[in-house]
């Protein structure tokens, strides 16, 4: 009774047609909310409330979202607000990359004392709740000026992003040979610059998809820039919230135009980073 | 172009002591192989003469200079590592200029530079693969290049990580007789790895044979051949291996286990409980009519019954068993059959007498001298 079987063709079976049954069901109902935010984003303010699947789409949501009329409207500056996450994420990125590649280098090479201490607690800034630290740092921006302002949100990112940064390259440094350096060093070069001339170009992928990951969890972010950047120049993530409030109507074709538009960078470096985490890493430098 | 000492050399890793205070004085322009088997510390003495090994004890002195507290980049030593450590993102001619761009070693012009690695290239024959990169080579490829990097630079001391291991038989002969030529050419004082005997028989001017940790014999390739200092030397160096009899020490004669052999042994033997006789299999011969065993005693003679026959080419490997002990030799006559009753016999001074203090079960006996004709006089 056994059909012969190609490779890649599976055979057909009650088990594996009720999984593939059950993995469709399960795909429309996680992504049911993303559906139910594009629909939104496309009706007019009359059928904004309804909850129909049937209407006439119109795409003036997102133009409103990005317009004067948006600020007219709402009193949003949504433009401004996705300069503003633009410039404070990439900001964050960049400085965390300026921290973190020394010191994750310094931590896959080295066991120094305290080494494991200093990562432990690097690591911590990732997972202890935003909200612990939240009112301490509101009152420590407002003491030195740095509520509302870009450099403040960047410095409060670094707690999303150096984490990231410093435990994704320090595998990378620790799975690099230490003897490509070490050929580096008699060779004739210090250690610095067998660092830039050797180590540095071989983490390159590393730093890539380290820093687009950490720029999508920067841009993310809602907690500390709700809290700490007030009024005037809020990110993104806050910005598309007040879409909800603004001027006393809730306006919810807007709010999920704008969700939509704020929801697009992150998507688009998500999709560009596969390619940088499965690229092997040193292939042919040493004998496997 | 220096000479090179190693004064109480040591090294761990975590609890582990991986050199145990190595002592060796290597000349100017010698070529010394260090043999050993793997995890005997080859690698890390190499290492740490180019400075590498953090928290090394001891001294390296390269041409009288101590070089401790000397970083690696101004020891001006060059090292083929057994991995490559071929930078992956750089060309074969790019991997190969690294030491002559780093500026310790004067200024080169590109013309200079490329004449230099024209000319070592065209001698390892990679010089038609100056534009690849590592990942596009084979091993024995990426091992010359590897080789290439090093003997393009002119240093104070070469060393070289088992560079021949990744080639294939044909290519490591080759290359074993060119480099015996390259280092000549070159002058330079050379530490070279391998656990091959046969390379470092054929390599070195000196070999220092290298267990756990331990410089155990340092020697001309003939003394570590005709007079190893221990078992280990014995039987580390040659191939089939050296035969190592158990035996028995009465009143000066060393009986074997089973009773098939019996020696006086040197004064230095007799008190020893236990010796463990050596015999080379090439120095055993097969004893027959046309061939008689000696008939004046100056010759070993053991009987035996050959239980395999193994074809190495030309010649033949038999195990022969003598009184429950199997000894090998090695026989060009073909016409040795499994089954046979043979005759083995080998010069008194051809078998190595290894013996410990009386009650040290030391597995690697030291060597005390060759057997004496029982009852006779040399």
């Amino acid at each position: 009774m056994t059909a012969t079987r190609r490779p890649g063709r599976r055979r057909f079976s009650p088990a594996s047609a009720g999984a593939d049954l059950l993995l469709v069901l399960w795909f429309a109902f996680s992504l049911f909310p993303i559906l139910w935010m594009v629909l939104l984003s496309l009706k007019s303010r009359a059928d904004q409330t309804s909850t129909y699947f049937v209407f006439t789409p119109t795409p003036d949501n997102f133009a409103t979202v990005l317009s004067e009329e948006g600020v007219r409207l709402t009193g949003v500056d949504f433009t401004g607000a996705l300069l503003t996450s633009l410039v404070t994420s990439l900001g964050a990125v960049l400085l965390s990359l300026a921290i973190g590649v020394p010191a994750a280098y310094a931590a896959g090479r080295w066991a120094y004392r305290g080494s494991g201490d200093i990562m432990f607690t690097i690591l911590s800034f990732r997972f202890a709740p935003e909200l612990m630290v939240i009112v301490p740092l509101f009152v420590i921006y407002n003491q030195l000026g740095l509520f509302d302002s870009d450099a403040g949100t960047i410095w409060v990112l670094q707690l999303v992003t150096l984490p990231l940064i410093v435990w994704i390259l320090r595998s990378y440094f620790q799975d690099m040979p230490e003897e490509l350096e070490q050929a580096a060093l008699l060779d004739g070069y210090t250690r610095t610059r067998a660092f830039l001339m050797v180590a540095l170009p071989l983490v390159r992928p590393g730093i890539a998809a380290s820093a687009l990951l950490a720029f999508v969890f920067a841009w993310n972010n809602y907690v500390f820039p709700l809290i700490l950047t007030g009024g005037q120049n809020p990110t993104v993530t806050v910005a598309v919230t007040r879409f909800l409030g603004g001027g006393g109507q809730a306006f919810y074709n807007l709010t999920a135009a704008a969700a939509l538009i704020a929801a697009l960078p992150p998507l688009l470096v998500a999709l560009s980073i596969q390619r940088y985490l499965v690229r092997g890493l040193s292939f042919g430098a040493v004998k496997s | 172009m220096s000479s090179l000492e190693l004064r109480g050399l040591g090294a761990r890793y975590g609890r582990k002591t991986a050199l145990h205070g190595l002592d060796a004085e290597i000349a100017d322009g010698e070529f010394f192989v260090v043999l050993g088997p793997s995890g005997a510390g080859k690698t890390t003495t190499l290492k740490c003469v180019a400075g590498l090994v953090e928290g090394a004890t001891g001294a390296v002195l390269i041409g009288g200079r101590d070089m401790t507290g000397v970083e690696p980049y101004e020891r001006n030593v060059a090292m083929a590592f057994e991995s490559y450590a071929l930078y992956p993102q750089k060309t074969v001619a790019e991997n190969l200029a690294s030491p002559l761009r780093s500026g310790r070693l004067g200024t080169w012009t590109p013309e200079q530079r490329g004449a230099r690695i024209g000319e070592v290239t065209r001698t390892l024959g990679i010089d038609h693969l100056l534009g690849r990169y590592p990942r596009e080579l084979s091993n024995g490829q990426r091992q010359r290049t590897a080789l290439g990097r090093v003997l393009v630079r002119p240093a104070d001391v070469y060393l070289l990580d088992e560079p021949l291991s990744h080639l294939d038989a044909k290519l490591r002969a080759a290359m074993r007789a060119e480099l015996k030529q390259l280092s000549g050419m070159a002058r330079t004082t050379t530490v070279y790895v391998t656990h091959d005997y046969q390379e470092a028989l054929a390599l070195g001017d000196r070999i220092g044979v290298l267990r756990e940790g331990r410089l155990v014999q340092v020697g001309t390739p003939a003394q570590v051949w005709e007079t190893p200092a221990d078992a280990f030397v014995a039987r580390s160096l040659g191939q089939p291996e050296t035969n190592l009899l158990e035996a028995r020490v009465h009143r000066g004669l060393a009986t074997t286990h089973g009773g098939g052999a019996t020696v006086a042994l040197p004064e230095e033997a007799h008190g020893a409980d236990g010796v463990l006789l050596g015999l080379r299999p090439r120095d055993l011969r097969i004893a027959g009519p046309s061939a008689p065993p000696d008939g004046a005693g100056r010759e070993l003679t053991m009987r035996g019954r050959v239980v395999l026959v193994e074809r190495l080419g030309r010649s033949r490997e038999l195990s022969v068993d003598v009184a429950g002990r199997t000894v090998i030799t090695v026989t060009d006559d073909p016409r040795v059959r499994e089954g046979d009753d043979v005759t083995l016999a080998v010069a008194w001074g051809r078998v190595h007498v290894f013996a410990g203090p009386a009650g040290d079960g030391s597995p690697h006996p030291p060597r005390v001298g060759s057997a004496l004709p029982v009852g006779g006089t040399r």
